[in-house]
């Protein structure tokens, strides 16, 4: 009965790649034990045997992580300098030292926790404006000749080169800086909508053509559903370069936020600090991107992102 | 066929001259010098734009004994503020490097986890003993008259400069608790831009900028840092890596300066007009800064004040926790600018003690009599004709007038500041007219001008006023 459940419970494990091997053994172990004992134990087994890819992938992740620290540590412990230098390179314990001074401090919550809420609103405006628009440029031609030269033009214009422009296009400083961070998620979701349409098949779309349905069911049940992957890529990109211009949005707030925090400590040049602020990001990035591909799976259960 | 084995011939002959040509070269050591400076902060111009633009540090490199097979390459670095000039001195991409006084300590600070090298101070690039250089600077339509008016208001700083210090000492000096303004940090640059906007009630800056943004024509000087009495200075570090290595070059760097600052007061005009084609900033604001009477002195002997001032700012970086122990008098290395000053048979004591700029001087030929008192006299800087001293205010305005009506082109008018003798556009100036319309006292601020028109009965006029006054009264 247990086995059958196992086998069961196999294939949408993840493409099934090697056999459950210690499964039989850990229930006929299983097997000896109380009743409620037992009870757990298999109900132990079959989470980690459901569940071993993803142990896998944690725990070769937590291994990696713990070898770039160790090399780090290394580095700068013996201040390695073979033409890449880490002489003056903050060591882990100087961040670590600094990250536990930042905690105690309640001002280094309201950088991040401002920091957070900048990014959120810039992204959410820009996957707001994007997506639609990318998907009526992909589904009509002349739109797209309009939108993308002029696309084109703004993308590759670095975050840091916005500040003085987003500091007089806006009437608030909060709004100029999230209008920075908008761009930064802009572009690349909007790029990634518009690829998605490119690739939905014509086939798809004559058929339901044939079948009668009108232009607003095409949008809905076939272009939309079909480029939602790609959107999803795009939205993850968006979100990690909306992090990217955070410095130099935040470089304008002069009192909070993440990237101020790290703008400032250059500024005094606080090497530790920096580090911290430069880590916070990422980690931040990391959750974000993690937590927008969670709403992906959700949304399509049958993508495989 | 024949193509290809041309091409292939052609190829190993640039192979072979490269190869010649590198093994001779490596017979020279060469020695890289990179230096950081800051073009844009005009009273470091004489420690690394000027310097470079003539030539005079190759002018003073040492050439024979160890350096006989030297080839030095100079690098130079411009950047708008001191902590990225401290950064590529860390990284040992600059040797030297030129920056205001908090920002020298924070280097001096910071180089002693740099288990390679220390930093130290060689030479001053520009001083002024009251702390004129930094000031605050507010929208010229806001109605904000002095720092009282800008109690909870927004006003930015970049953190960690010179003027982040003059903001700090005022709050202490005023008694007033640390959160009296709403003090955020901004650079230069975005500073100037929220200020334009209105975003920000105030902007407190270093060198150019109280000067610069009321010449651009959008802001107005509410505090000048003369208001602190603390001293505010620009200065030179380097590497002690590379000094202890090569001592002559430090030497010849200083030299370099000492040339320089004699080159800018030979002719400040046609120097302020150089200076402007080569960093951008205003030439009438160079003036204001380094000409006669200036509101900097440029002298690189490094003044027993200015070193008692550097401990002060280290005392101030503590408090706020920014900066551990920091041992200034061990910081602070004189050897090389005296070397230069001997080496020069300039007499080093002598200029050290000295605490004086060049003034104004000349003939007044509005009001012909010569310049007697410099700080009560003023300049007009004629488009085209140059800039000719004027010996009182009064004969200033006057001469202003009749320029204008000349229909000849101005530039900028120079004044002094009746109470604390500081250089102002004239312009820019509150003037205290006396009850019989004769005297003429300009003021940098509002309320100075209106406590002198209390006493003495006069009023309180902007500059058209006062030139029409000065007409009609002259």
């Amino acid at each position: 009965m247990e086995r059958a459940v196992l086998k069961l419970a196999e294939p949408p494990m993840s493409g099934g790649e090697e056999p459950v091997v210690p499964a039989p053994q850990a229930a006929t172990a299983a097997a000896e034990a109380s009743p409620p004992m037992r009870w757990f134990l298999t109900r132990a087994v079959r989470w980690f045997a459901l569940h071993r890819q993803q142990l896998r992938t944690l725990l070769i992740g937590a291994i990696s992580l713990a070898l770039f620290l160790l090399s780090w540590h290394l580095l700068t412990k013996y201040r390695v300098s073979f033409h890449v230098r880490f002489v003056n390179v903050p060591s882990p314990a100087q961040v670590f030292e600094s990250f536990t001074r930042a905690v105690d401090d309640v001002k280094f919550m309201q950088h991040v926790l401002l920091s957070c809420r900048r990014i959120l609103f810039g992204f959410i405006m820009a996957a707001v404006v994007a997506i639609p628009l990318g998907l009526v440029m992909g589904r009509f031609r002349l739109i797209r000749d309009i939108v993308f030269p002029v696309s084109e033009v703004l993308r590759p214009i670095p975050a840091i080169a916005w500040v003085p422009m987003s500091i007089m296009l806006w009437p608030s400083n909060e709004e100029s800086i999230v209008f920075i961070t908008f761009l930064g998620s802009f572009f690349p979701i909007l790029l990634n909508t518009l690829h998605g349409m490119a690739a939905v098949d014509p086939v798809l779309v004559r058929a339901s053509q044939c079948l009668g349905a009108r232009e607003i069911s095409i949008f809905k049940d076939v272009y939309f559903p079909a480029s939602l992957p790609s959107i999803f890529t795009g939205l993850t990109v968006g979100m990690g370069v909306a992090w990217v211009s955070l410095i130099a949005a935040e470089m304008i707030s002069g009192q909070f936020g993440i990237g101020y925090f790290t703008w400032e400590a250059y500024s005094l040049v606080q090497y530790a600090d920096i580090a911290l602020g430069m880590i916070c990001i990422g980690v931040l990035g990391l959750g974000s991107s993690a937590a927008i591909r969670g709403i992906g799976r959700l949304v399509m259960p049958w993508g495989r992102a | 066929m024949e193509q290809h084995s041309g091409r292939t011939f052609v190829a190993a002959l640039a192979f072979a001259t490269s190869m010649l040509w590198g093994s001779a070269a490596s017979a020279q050591t060469t020695i890289k010098i990179g230096i950081g400076t800051q073009d844009t902060t005009t009273n470091t111009v004489t420690t690394g734009v000027v310097i470079r633009q003539l030539k005079l540090f190759e002018k003073y490199l040492p050439t024979g004994g160890k350096y006989a097979n030297s080839k030095f390459e100079l690098e130079w670095n411009n950047f708008t503020s001191g902590p990225p000039v401290t950064n590529g001195m860390m990284a040992n991409k600059l040797q030297f490097g030129a920056m205001g006084d908090y920002p020298l300590i924070v280097n001096g600070f910071t180089f002693q986890s740099n288990p390679e090298s220390k930093s130290r101070l060689i030479a001053v690039a520009a001083y002024n003993q009251y702390g004129s250089g930094n000031g605050l600077v507010v929208h010229k339509d806001s109605p904000y008259y002095e720092l009282s008016d800008l109690k909870g208001k927004l006003v930015s700083v970049p953190f960690g400069s010179a003027a982040h210090g003059m903001v700090l000492k005022a709050l202490q000096d005023r008694g007033w608790p640390a959160d009296y303004f709403q003090l955020v940090s901004q650079s230069p640059e975005v500073g100037s831009t929220n200020l334009q906007e209105k975003k920000i009630d105030a902007h407190a800056d270093f060198v150019p900028f109280a000067e610069l943004l009321p010449f651009r024509g959008f802001a107005r000087k509410i505090f000048d840092g003369v208001e602190t009495n603390q001293p505010t200075w620009h200065g030179v570090v380097v590497r002690t890596d590379f000094a202890e290595k090569y001592p002559e070059v430090v030497v010849a760097y200083i030299k370099a300066v000492i040339e320089a600052n004699a080159w800018f007061r030979a002719d400040p005009k046609a120097a302020s007009e150089k200076i402007q084609e080569w960093t951008g900033i205003n030439k009438e604001v160079v003036y204001i800064f380094l000409g006669p009477g200036g509101n900097m002195i440029t002298d690189p002997t490094i003044k027993p004040f200015l070193v008692e001032d550097a401990v002060e700012d280290a005392k101030v970086l503590q408090r706020l926790g920014r900066m551990k122990e920091f041992d200034v008098a061990k910081w602070v290395d004189d050897s090389y600018v005296r070397k230069a000053y001997a080496d020069l048979n300039l007499d080093y004591d002598a200029q050290l003690k000295k605490i004086e700029n060049y003034e104004v001087k000349g003939e007044d030929k509005f009001c012909n009599k010569p310049v007697t008192d410099p700080r009560k006299a003023g300049e007009v800087w004629v488009d085209g004709e140059g800039i000719m001293p004027f010996s009182s205010t009064a004969c200033t305005l006057g001469a202003y007038a009749q320029f204008k009506s000349a229909s000849k082109k101005i530039n900028m008018a120079y004044v002094f500041d009746t109470a604390r003798g500081i250089k102002l556009f004239a312009d820019q100036a509150f003037y205290a007219i006396g009850s019989d319309k004769k005297d003429i006292s300009p003021f940098l601020l509002k309320k100075d001008a209106e406590a002198l028109a209390a006493k003495n009965g006069g009023k309180v006029v902007g500059f058209d006023e006062a030139l029409k006054m000065a007409v009609s009264g002259g």
